[in-house]
């Protein structure tokens, strides 16, 4: 598109330098999934070789028996999806409401109210980790789904208000003005007008909420610490003893975890790259 | 007036749950620093958390990992971003594998490399070995020297991809006309780089690196699922020190107190960002 673009393409030598450049970043790129999958077939013996082999002699489908049958992995992932899903339900619900006050009213104190979501999204987490653990606790929220839930909206909402927001904004108002006049209330409009037309805007804020949550590591750990809550990330953890990993049950465990996450993304990338691009390259 | 105006009505609720799970826990913090197990005023969390060398040492640290990621992250960021906007054959599927380090989660990719550097089966050290590059097999996360370079370049591969797409996205923004108009004025292509492609960028870099600081200043995952702090705290962070203070040792009083300080450093990194960034879109259009 650009003229860097075009010079460049235009030699033989630096195309070649291009490919060669291509081929080392998706290298770099993908290195340690080929090497997570290889390890996840292959039997403990084999793992704990010197020197390492590339391909499995049997492979061996082991590690993931372990992972299904053997460990608390199933009951995790279900923590998992009900957590990011719940989570993922209530950033969008209150997303909606505050990105459409934010891109279609004028009111005294906007600019701060947004300056004040910004910020949140900026906070570091370590920082207010104790306060909001001893707050969970008083409410009888640690080690519930409700407690995650909930944390997870100071991670997810702030940027999700942004998206969308910027999301919104581009809607021409003309079909709002119009339902309006027909005497339509501002819910009616929101739900039956707005929404409909900023389907791949909310599609984006519902992968990057579902997704943030999936990975989220440090709230989990403080904030589920039983079995009945605890999420993939920390059940990762349980595949290691003090003495002793089992490395061969971690990679396919990892895989596991890693599979929805790339699948969502993949299948949405388009989307979820624009709306989180937007905002920072319309200035 | 007297009614709210709808539009207040519509952001209260995200409003008032950002309140309560943000605001309200800073001041609790506040609070909690400044008391004693019995509720008494003290200023002594403070001083216990300032005086142990652990706690210079873990702020060092995290200042080294912070700075060292971003410098990388943004170099190979932005010389990815270059690549992945010049035409070649099979450019949209390497556009989207260069995301997937980004989107798996940090823990995933945490012990992922954890094998690869494992010092007597990991790939790392067979491949290095085999290539004569070092004599023999390294203790990648146990040794003094490497255990820093090593989990920033982990960090550096989980986060440039993200540098890369804000950039490209950044430089598929830039008008073509300028382009156009450069050629006719007859600029060289170092001239079109120095007067059109950086400064068109330039907004884009500095969101992105404060961004990044910002993420480098929270960043527990990576470290604390690989070496948690480890070895003899060469790789603790502050964060870490928190989660640590609060949780394993329980001194619930010490923690929100370096949480204090850790919080004022933050905020200072969070007016800039403010300052620099226009907090609205709408100001920006």
């Amino acid at each position: 598109m650009s003229a860097v673009g075009s010079r460049i393409g235009q030699r033989p030598l630096a195309a070649l330098g291009l490919a060669i450049a291509a081929l080392v970043l998706v290298a770099v790129c993908l290195f340690p999934f080929a090497w997570m999958a290889l390890s996840s077939i292959k039997k403990l013996p084999e793992l704990f070789t010197v020197p390492p082999h590339w391909l499995p002699n049997q492979p061996t489908l082991d590690n993931y028996a372990t992972v299904f049958f053997n460990s608390n992995i199933p009951r995790y992932f279900l923590n998992s999806c009900i957590i990011s899903g719940g989570a993922t339900l209530v950033a969008l619900l209150l997303a909606v409401f505050a990105s459409y006050g934010f891109a279609r009213f004028k009111f005294r104190g906007k600019a701060l109210l947004q300056t004040f979501v910004l910020v949140g999204q900026l906070l570091p987490t370590a920082a207010i980790i104790v306060p909001l653990f001893i707050t969970l606790r008083w409410l009888h929220l640690i080690n519930t789904y409700w407690g995650l839930i909930l944390v997870y909206t100071i991670i997810t909402l702030p940027l999700s208000v942004w998206m969308l927001t910027s999301y919104l904004r581009n809607i021409p108002r003309e079909l709002e003005e119009a339902a309006t006049i027909d005497g339509a209330g501002r819910l009616g409009i929101l739900f039956r007008i707005v929404l409909p037309l900023a389907v791949p805007g909310i599609v984006a804020v519902v992968v990057f909420c579902f997704v943030t949550c999936w990975n989220e590591f440090v709230f989990a750990l403080v904030f589920a610490q039983d079995q009945s809550v605890k999420t993939l990330p920390i059940g990762l953890a349980e595949f290691s003893t003090e003495f002793n990993t089992d490395w061969g049950g971690v990679m396919a465990a990892s895989m596991v975890m890693t599979a929805p996450v790339v699948l969502l993304f993949l299948a949405f990338q388009r989307l979820f790259v624009g709306g989180l691009t937007a905002g920072a390259t319309k200035g | 007036m007297h009614r709210p105006s709808p539009g207040l009505l519509f952001i209260l609720p995200a409003i008032v749950v950002l309140f309560l799970l943000i605001a309200f826990p800073i001041v609790y913090t506040l609070y909690l620093s400044a008391v004693d197990n019995h509720g008494a005023f003290t200023l002594k969390n403070y001083a216990n958390v300032l005086r142990p060398y652990v706690t210079r040492q873990a702020f060092g640290n995290l200042i080294y990992y912070v700075g060292g990621s971003i410098v990388f992250q943004v170099l190979l960021g932005t010389l990815t971003a270059i690549l992945l906007n010049q035409k070649f054959p099979g450019r949209g599927v390497v556009r989207s594998i260069v995301l997937i380090p980004w989107v798996v989660p940090g823990i995933v990719a945490a012990t992922t490399w954890a094998w690869m550097f494992h010092t007597e089966f990991g790939i790392i050290n067979y491949m290095l070995a085999g290539a004569h590059v070092i004599p023999g097999p390294i203790g990648w996360l146990t040794d003094k020297d490497t255990v820093m370079p090593v989990l920033i370049a982990i960090n550096v591969w989980k986060l440039f991809p993200f540098v890369a797409i804000m950039v490209l996205a950044g430089l598929q923004a830039i008008p073509g006309e300028l382009y156009e108009a450069a050629k006719i004025d007859g600029a060289t292509f170092w001239e079109e780089v120095r007067y059109i492609t950086i400064p068109q960028v330039r907004p884009v870099l500095v969101a992105v690196t404060l961004l990044l600081v910002i993420w480098g200043l929270n960043a527990i995952t990576l470290i604390y699922a690989i070496t948690q702090g480890g070895p003899a705290g060469l790789s603790l962070i502050t964060p870490i020190q928190i989660y640590q203070l609060a949780f394993t040792s329980f001194q619930f009083n010490e923690a929100a107190a370096l949480s204090v300080l850790f919080f004022i450093v933050a905020a200072i990194v969070v007016a800039v960002y403010i300052k620099v960034i226009p907090p609205s879109a709408e100001a920006t259009e």
